[in-house]
């Protein structure tokens, strides 16, 4: 006897051909019925025989399509209604949403091969996507994700394209973004200053290359922004790069050409990755990968200044798949923005915001709803760990070890922002936003957290911001509205540790950055906090120092190396200026704050070494040390001293030998690296022996060190400790939302 | 108590604590200076209070006695008043050397004579050593305001500019390097002066919206008091703000923004973008040849943004108080 179940399927399910690989199931399966979307889950009503019915419940999960993640199907009895056929159902929205929005997917192998087919209608069409690929996140208006709510609302589908819409055979069964030459976007080639416009995908594509190989820097709109394209073997045009964005010495990516093995010829060719590397370039995130770079590439000396690797990608979408096989040669394809701001999406807006910068602009008239820039990985302490949340790895939806009592909305920090939004026990964490300093950075984070909030259904009815009085965040939260809760810094590093790890007892983590506004009123950085989410107690930190005037020493590291001689009492006779107004402002106390950062005494270090005495970018210093740093087993023994209730390390120690020229500076970073990484495993010793914790978190920017993250893991996991690292999230500020959600979730009685 | 910079505890003060208290219509705690209900005939008459307190008592160009007319004075001038009458409050700390309180006197005598007002009531109290800062003065200050003058902020509109009568931060500098004791940057000097020649020339334009003189917090103060109360974007130009360079160099060492250092000189003037140029003419005709048109009002978001001298945008925030590093 037929009968009838309601099924609901949660997970990644919409916007991946769920709903047809559903249909198409049933039919296999001999059942009647109907599905939609629901919100962001799927619904099915299926008529048949029930053990029909029973294992097409079992083959949602165990032959769903790849791009999907649904979790285990939840069903109960319904009517029976003698529905004849199966059918997918118009969308029914206004219901209760739990999360998902999917990110940007890759091109497809099977849309590169049509792409590819000279025979195919869709040949060379820089569009090309199918069920399983395209974009997704930074193409939805609102949900259910469903054509007329999506950028593509405006391309009405050609008959051919309809047909294959409507077919729940064809792979391009209700893809929404689906598009071809004749009903698709086009792209259109300008280079302004020649009076050039060139509508026409073959055209614009033509003239983009040409101009590229002239040594023009091009700026091309791709998925989530638009980038910047020059040669990446021409020193003439990687420096010109470099000059017009005033952007000196901060690592360009390299987005090479793939043609099934030709891409990892290239890659054997400029650099030397791991297999693992290599996988997750290859992967459908395809995200920049920073890799060790080979000593004879041809690649411009100008790409990563100073240091041994070197950030690529493999091409992402049709139109880069085109780019990068016409012009047959890495380019250089770093985001076009102005430093800080979010990847810039808007045409007119490059133009005219990149006019200084850009010789030329490839366009294409499909809207960016909202920015993702490239996501960044990186290897370190044995295993592929994200830099930067963005294009294909967010929004990153994830479990919350404990539910948050009302919606919540987290704002981050105010560098590398990002935005994360909970409900019950599930949070969603926003690509890579930028430096809320800059104004468009701002305004695309109002954008996103009114977005979110409509993507997602959910109202917050509270905001968790940093405790840092002068940041933006902070600002803007005192504005919404809403109650505000506030989490110190650091607090919200540890806690983003736990909620990837979700440790039964305390931990000890260290969160070891640039500066975060600690409790007392000082700005902290190198802090060891014991606990658990909602109860931490500071329990190590380093010797304080001053930051000669304040945030001028982030860009500035002889300003802490001055500072820490002067701490040591010490002279430098190294520095660049004159020493005497800044020895008064020191002495004094004139806008010089005391930081126990580790970030900065890295800096102080790079300055001593003379490795970097300016530095035009944030990490600049410490990325050059740890390139530096040699192999020796080298290591000051620091003193530990108990200060009211703290043990603080004294790095002063190891000033002498920094500053002993006689050294090779490749031996004196390494005997740095191996000191603090003795440091961590000494506080880690002294802290178990009063508290019997055995579990040591890393993490705060200053761990993306790998030398030192791998370093001061080695050393706690033999003596014994087990050791986490944050694996999901970037250990640096990308993290804090998260962490402040956490933090927020289990917010209760302070161990303090 | 961090209540000293003008930033956005100290607005809160203002108007939770002294509006709150003094709550009548009469005292308007946003406006310099405010109508005094009597007959004036055609003209408004016009009242203004402040308190002054300077460490060092003298500095470069100025002392606190000078410091004490002109601040009383150019709260008048900005609101469009001639300035008339001052009254006085003097509080002194035991100890204080007599010579001292010799030339701090004459000069606010001095100071009044330049300005043209004359002090009609005094008063003066000794406070016990180490209650006070050597002297602190309280000026009223009483002005005519022609009829027909109606400036304020509820006049201004996007595309309106903004125009800086001078280099900015020259005040904020020299008090602050000599209460510091360096010995160097010789050459700086506070701008503490009477703005009523300044004022004069702009209020000879129908388009004057608005003026203020940056005092505490500086231009990114006034700044952010105009985004607020318009609820417009404001947007000040790097390169077309004025800076001394000595002010420029002490800022770079020190890790300051010029844009928030007082200055006790200079006025801040919202003007029809039509007259801009016109007034920055007269101005720099008048002697203030630095005057330069810096700013923008614009439809958006109330912020203030500096459009740097490399084309970047950085957003100046409201201070909350000394600044901490925000980078991590
Ligand atoms: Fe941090
Ligand atoms: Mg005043
Ligand atoms: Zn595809
Ligand atoms: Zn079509």
């Amino acid at each position: 006897m037929r009968t009838a179940q309601r099924v609901e399927v949660r997970g990644r399910v919409q916007g991946v051909g769920f709903r047809p690989f559903v249909c198409r199931l049933a039919r296999e399966f001999d059942l009647d019925g109907w599905v939609r979307n629901r919100g962001g889950s799927v619904e099915i009503h299926a008529e048949g025989e029930p053990a029909a019915i029973e294992r097409f419940i079992e083959a949602l999960v165990s032959r769903a399509p790849p791009l999907a993640d649904p979790q285990p199907a939840v069903r109960r009895p319904a009517e029976f209604r003698g529905c004849a056929g199966f059918d997918i159902l118009h969308s029914d929205s206004g219901t209760e949403t739990p999360i998902h929005v999917p990110p940007d997917h890759f091109v497809c192998p099977d849309c590169l091969d049509e792409m590819r087919d000279p025979a195919s209608r869709r040949y060379r069409y820089p569009f090309i996507n199918c069920t399983q690929c395209g974009p997704r996140y930074t193409l939805i208006d609102r949900l259910p994700y469903d054509r007329p709510n999506t950028a593509m609302a405006d391309f009405p589908l050609c008959e051919d394209c309809r047909r294959e819409y409507e077919d729940i055979h064809d792979r391009r069964y209700h893809a929404q973004p689906l598009a071809c030459p004749r009903c698709g976007p086009v792209l259109e080639f300008r280079e302004p200053s020649a009076c050039v416009a060139i509508p026409g995908n073959e055209p614009a594509l033509s003239g983009c290359i040409e101009a590229l190989r002239r040594g023009r820097i091009v700026a091309v709109k791709g998925i989530g922004g638009y980038h910047l394209l020059c040669d990446a073997r021409s020193d003439a045009a990687v420096g010109r790069l470099r000059e017009r964005k005033r952007r000196p010495d901060k690592p360009l990516a390299v987005l090479i050409p793939w043609f099934e093995d030709e891409g990892l010829d290239w890659l054997a060719c400029l650099a030397e990755p791991s297999p693992e590397e290599r996988d997750l370039l290859a992967s459908p995130l395809r995200p920049i990968v920073i890799v060790k770079r080979s000593a004879d590439s041809d690649l411009s000396g100008l790409i990563a200044p100073g240091l041994d690797e070197i950030g690529l990608m493999f091409p992402y979408s049709p139109l880069h798949h085109l780019l990068a096989g016409d012009y047959g040669a890495p380019l250089v394809a770093t985001s076009a923005n102005l430093s800080g701001e979010p990847v810039l999406t808007d045409g007119a807006e490059v133009e005219r915001r990149l006019a200084h910068v850009a010789d030329a602009f490839l366009h294409h008239d499909r809207p960016i709803r909202r920015p993702a820039d490239d996501s960044v990985y990186r290897r370190s302490a044995g295993t592929m760990r994200p830099f930067r949340l963005g294009r294909g790895s967010a929004p990153l939806e994830l479990a919350l070890p404990h539910p948050v009592s009302v919606p919540t909305l987290a704002l981050g920090a105010d560098l590398k922002n990002t935005v994360a939004l909970a409900v019950e026990d599930r949070v969603v964490v926003s690509p890579h936003l930028g430096n809320l300093g800059a104004p468009r950075s701002l305004d695309v984070f109002e954008q996103l957290i009114r977005e979110l909030s409509g993507l997602y259904g959910i109202e917050p009815k509270r905001v968790v911001c940093d405790a840092h009085p002068d940041y933006f965040s902070g600002r803007w939260a005192r504005t919404c509205g809403l109650p505000v809760h506030r989490v110190l810094h650091h607090h919200a590093h540890a806690s983003a540790l736990c909620g990837e790890f979700t440790p039964d007892g305390p931990i000890l983590v260290f969160a070891w950055d640039g500066t975060g506004f600690g409790g007392d009123g000082t700005l902290w950085g190198g802090e060891a906090l014991l606990g658990r989410p909602g109860g931490w107690r500071r329990v190590g930190s380093l010797r304080p120092f001053r930051l000669i005037g304040g945030e001028k020493a982030s860009a500035e590291p002889w300003r802490c190396a001055l500072a820490a001689c002067w701490e040591a009492g010490l002279a430098w006779s190294g520095c660049p200026v004159d020493a005497a107004p800044f020895r008064h402002a020191w002495e004094r106390g004139i806008n010089s704050p005391y930081t126990t950062s580790a970030g900065r005494l890295f800096d102080a270090a790079a300055a001593l070494l003379g490795v970097a005495l300016d530095q035009s970018h944030e990490g600049q210093a410490g990325m050059r040390l740890e390139a530096l740093a040699g192999d020796t087993g080298d290591f000051l023994e620091l003193p530990l001293r108990r200060e009211n209730g703290l043990y603080r390390v004294d790095w002063t120690p190891l000033l002498p030998a920094l500053m002993n020229g006689s050294r090779p500076a490749a031996d004196r970073s390494a005997l740095l690296h191996a000191s603090l990484a003795q440091a961590v495993l000494a506080q880690a010793r002294a802290v178990r022996g009063e508290s019997g914790v055995n579990l040591a978190g890393l993490t705060g920017g200053v761990f993306q060190n790998r030398v030192l993250a791998e370093h001061a893991a080695r050393l706690l996991r033999t003596d014994g400790f087990e050791v986490v690292l944050p694996a999901s999230l970037p250990v640096n500020d990308a993290a804090i939302s998260y962490g402040q959600i956490v933090e927020t979730a289990h917010a209760g009685p302070s161990i303090q | 108590l961090a209540h000293g910079n003008g930033g956005r505890l100290m607005r809160e003060i203002i108007e939770e604590i002294f509006a709150f208290h003094f709550g009548q219509e009469d005292l308007d705690t946003t406006a310099d200076a405010a109508r005094l209900p009597l007959d004036a005939g055609v003209a408004e008459w016009m009242i203004t209070t402040d308190g002054f307190t300077v460490e060092p008592l003298e500095f470069p160009g100025g002392d606190v006695g000078s410091l004490a007319v002109h601040g009383t004075v150019n709260d008048l001038a900005v609101s469009g008043a001639v300035p008339r009458f001052l009254s006085l409050n003097v509080f002194i700390e035991e100890g204080l050397d007599i010579e001292v309180l010799q030339r701090i006197v004459a000069s606010m005598a001095r100071a009044c004579t330049d300005c043209g007002v004359r002090v009609l009531a005094g008063d003066t109290k000794v406070v016990r050593r180490g209650q006070g800062g050597g002297v602190y003065l309280a000026t009223t200050g009483i002005g005519q305001r022609p009829a027909g003058v109606d400036l304020g902020l509820h006049r201004v509109r996007p595309g309106d500019r903004i125009i800086v009568s001078g280099p900015v931060g020259d005040h904020g500098a020299a008090v602050m390097l000599a209460r510091e004791q360096f010995g160097l940057f010789g050459s700086l000097r506070s701008d503490a002066q009477s703005v009523l020649p300044i004022t004069e020339i702009l209020l000879g334009f129908a388009g004057l919206r608005f003026m203020r003189d940056p005092t505490r917090g500086g231009v990114a103060t006034v700044a952010h008091e105009i985004a607020r109360t318009t609820r417009a974007t404001v947007r000040l130009l790097e390169t077309d703000l004025p800076v001394r360079p000595e002010v420029r160099s002490v800022c770079e060492i020190l890790g300051y923004d010029p844009y928030y250092l007082a200055c006790e000189g200079r006025v801040v003037a919202i003007v029809d973008a039509a007259v801009a140029a016109e007034a920055r003419g007269a101005l720099r005709a008048g002697g203030f040849t630095e005057a330069s048109i810096a700013g923008a009002i614009e439809a958006g978001p109330a912020r203030v943004i500096l459009q740097t001298s490399l084309g970047g945008e950085r957003l100046l925030p409201e201070l909350e108080d000394d600044p901490l590093p925000r980078i991590c």
